[in-house]
């Protein structure tokens, strides 16, 4: 096997910018974008359940190359993941990126609540 | 006669192996079956029926269907007429239709959710048996949780509108099955929106219970274990396999139970409750918080919003 060894890979960073907010960090190629963003005390990207159920994290990629796990078909449909959405707790980078955080569900979970729970 | 407790949940999970390496390894949960379609069957150590969870392999995550054991099979008959008298379709499916049970009731409650009651499931015995049992079993995984406890399911709220599903699943709960209310969130201007229900059959404060959100879905399943201590190791193991947490360690306002929130690979949220909370009976008068107060209800500790709570779920 000639594949770079793991611990090589796993130190490969590539810088990720989040458009809306103009925040930047760096996330390894063996990291997802969420968990890279979090650990690095960034914000920007909404955080839920990091493992692509809950369809809070839901990104743009307009630029930039990346690999991705299998995500919920309730919250980024095949055309979507066709134009680059994906969910950001899904997407370990290839190179560096640019994100734009989908909007309705950032309104969603930022939005003040009129009877307390909803 | 009646509704005795939760009985299994069926999940979709969107990778298998993964689902299997946390409800296992993780969460200490035993594999009793696995059909031709590929669901699998999970127990608890400390349960007897054949399994409390169904995991089901899906492109999107969630929940397909949750189910409750009653005592006797003639009750099956009985609550057939009381949810038809409801006004609520019902149907009898044939014993084998949810796997290793007998025949059973399938209706969606006022929220959507499907739902089924059953009386048998083909029992398979505690891991420590019951003759002159050891407390635990020494080939115990993980966390090693006693048994599946409760779900808490997130019912359509819109006032604006006039909807608010979590008033009509708690009033059918209580109508047609003689649930109980022991707690409850009122909120709005009159605070006469319930917001929030907590019912149980049991006699532990809850067994079901009902959130208020913008859509219907599954909040999360909880998972027993005994004391505040096995929620400190809980919360330990599960940094150790990285799993993401929701709210850390916690004591909830509402039932008083020992809390960890917690997410499965798939984003299904997953709860360890500990403790009793408190003797629930029948007669208990319901429990009542009010909106300026329902986060102190909620995490009782820092009295606010904690991590998702209510903006996430599947």
């Amino acid at each position: 096997m000639k594949d770079e060894p793991m611990s090589r890979a796993e130190n490969i960073r590539f810088e990720v910018k989040i458009l809306d907010t103009g925040e930047k960090f760096s996330c390894s190629a063996s990291d997802h974008l969420l968990r890279a963003m979090l650990a690095l005390g960034r914000k920007g990207i909404p955080s839920g359940c990091h493992g692509g159920g809950c369809g809070v994290c839901k990104v743009k990629v307009t630029r930039g190359t990346f690999t991705s796990l299998v995500m919920s078909r309730a919250h980024v449909s095949e055309e979507e993941e066709r134009d680059g959405i994906v969910l950001a707790c899904r997407v370990m980078p290839t190179s560096d990126l640019e994100v734009e955080v989908v909007g309705k569900l950032k309104k969603a979970i930022t939005r003040p609540k009129a009877f307390g729970l909803v | 006669m009646g509704v005795m407790r939760i009985g299994h949940v069926n999940l979709r999970v969107l990778d298998m192996d993964a689902a299997l390496g946390h409800y296992m390894n993780v969460m200490g949960m035993k594999e009793t079956h696995r059909d031709a379609a590929g669901n699998v069957y999970l127990k608890c150590w400390d349960e007897w029926d054949k399994y409390s969870l169904m995991l089901t392999a899906s492109d999107r995550a969630g929940m397909n269907h949750i189910a409750y054991k009653v005592e006797k099979d003639a009750d099956l008959d009985v609550f057939k007429k009381r949810i038809e008298d409801y006004g609520t379709a019902v149907e009898i499916v044939p014993a084998g239709t949810l796997f290793a049970c007998g025949r059973a009731l399938k209706f969606n409650l006022p929220s959507g959710h499907e739902f089924y009651l059953y009386a048998e499931k083909e029992f398979v015995g505690k891991d420590v048996g019951v003759t002159n049992p050891a407390p635990w079993p020494t080939d115990k995984k993980g966390i090693a949780a006693h048994w599946l406890d409760h779900a808490l399911l997130m019912c359509e709220l819109n006032p604006e509108k006039g909807i608010n599903k979590v008033q009509e699943s708690t009033d059918f709960m209580m109508k047609v099955f003689d649930f109980h209310l022991a707690e409850q969130v009122v909120v709005g201007p009159n605070q006469d929106i319930k917001a929030a229900t907590w019912l149980f059959r049991t006699s532990t404060p809850h067994d079901l219970a009902f959130v208020g959100g913008p859509v219907m879905g599954l909040h999360h399943i909880a998972f027993f274990l005994d004391e505040w201590n096995d929620v400190l190791k809980a919360a330990d193991i599960m940094a150790m396999n990285n799993v993401k947490v929701d709210v850390t360690p916690q004591r909830h306002g509402i039932t008083r139970g020992y809390t960890i929130y917690f997410f499965d690979p798939s984003g299904n949220r997953n709860e360890t409750f500990a403790g009793l909370g408190y003797l629930a009976q029948p007669d208990m008068p319901t429990v009542t918080w009010t909106e300026d107060q329902l986060w102190r209800g909620i995490f009782y500790h820092t009295g606010e919003e904690a991590g998702a709570f209510t903006s996430v779920y599947t």
